[in-house]
């Protein structure tokens, strides 16, 4: 198998790893599991907040399209820098994982972080997140995506909260350099899940679910 | 007269003593429901709360404690903290 295709569906396998979650963080105690499905397969992945800044996870994936791959790399999220604001709240977050890749009877290491930059209001939503991956000393990835969010209407704790979204991607490695997501969130309590469709013409649906 | 009023004023004292508190903290950085679930779930932990509620639009959370008991301001701070926000103020009433 080519280094690059791995090193390829390494990197969309890791940026699609955060995509449904509100956060990659939740409240001291709490756990969180996702699942994504899209065009590269479907993954599982879930974590553990055990201080007001710090969570640990699992990340399993399981390749399709012909790339029979499955992944299990351990993460570790950060809260670098939050503002609790009147109105809104603005986080910076650092992500990083390291793990193996199974294919065709072969283990490869892996390495990669992310940084995510968000601020939410109740009306609005905005996040950025570059990415960086590397696949030892052979090459080095960059991925970014960008998001915007607008709330129809103001809903409160209660109620059934509803976010219009439009995503952008940046995968200077891959063919469909840019991919625009429009999607469909909703949420409900503990309950999240979104739906989108790419310009790549591929269905993205995602949820997550806080205990 | 004297033991009446004295009756009245102990009747008060020990209601006052053993009644519950309802705490209400304004709270920043509280847009998003799905996230402050973790504030319900983070109060109701705590054995001294009987209810609490998360109001986005007001940016309140009211938390009942059961009677006689009680949560002090800091630990109401460490809490939220712990939930990932900021307490701007805390009143109380009994």
């Amino acid at each position: 198998m080519k280094t690059t295709t791995l090193l390829t569906l390494l990197l969309t396998t890791f940026s699609t790893a955060l995509v449904s979650k509100a956060k990659p963080l939740s409240y001291v105690g709490g756990t969180m599991v996702m699942q994504e499905n899209d065009e590269t397969g479907h993954t599982i992945s879930s974590d553990y907040t055990f201080t007001p800044t710090n969570a640990f996870g699992l990340y399993i994936k399981q390749e399709e399209n012909g790339k029979d791959i499955f992944m299990l790399t351990p993460e570790f999220n950060t809260l670098l820098k939050r503002w609790n604001l009147p109105d809104g709240q603005g986080n910076i977050f650092n992500m990083t994982g390291a793990g193996l890749a199974h294919y065709r009877g072969n283990n490869q290491p892996c390495l990669w972080t992310a940084f995510l930059a968000d601020y939410e209001s109740r009306r609005w939503f905005f996040s950025y997140e570059p990415r960086f991956v590397w696949d030892g000393n052979i090459e080095k990835s960059v991925w970014q995506r960008a998001r915007i969010g607008i709330a129809p209407y103001l809903a409160n704790y209660n109620d059934l909260n509803t976010w219009i979204m439009f995503q952008v991607d940046h995968h200077p490695a891959k063919h469909d350099h840019f991919v625009a997501t429009p999607l469909i969130r909703f949420f409900y309590k503990t309950y999240l899940f979104e739906v989108g469709y790419g310009s790549n013409q591929h269905i993205m649906v995602n949820w997550t679910i806080q205990f | 007269m004297k033991k009446y009023l004295l009756t009245i004023i102990v009747i008060f004292g020990l209601a006052a003593a053993v009644s519950a508190d309802t705490i209400k903290a304004t709270v920043n950085g509280m847009v998003c429901g799905f996230c402050a679930t973790g504030i319900e779930k983070t109060f109701k932990t705590q054995t001294e709360v009987r209810a609490v509620n998360v109001d986005l639009e007001n940016k309140l959370v009211t938390i009942q404690t059961k009677q006689g008991q009680t949560l002090d301001d800091s630990k109401i701070k460490k809490l939220l903290g712990n939930a990932g926000y900021s307490v701007v103020a805390v009143a109380r009433q009994k």
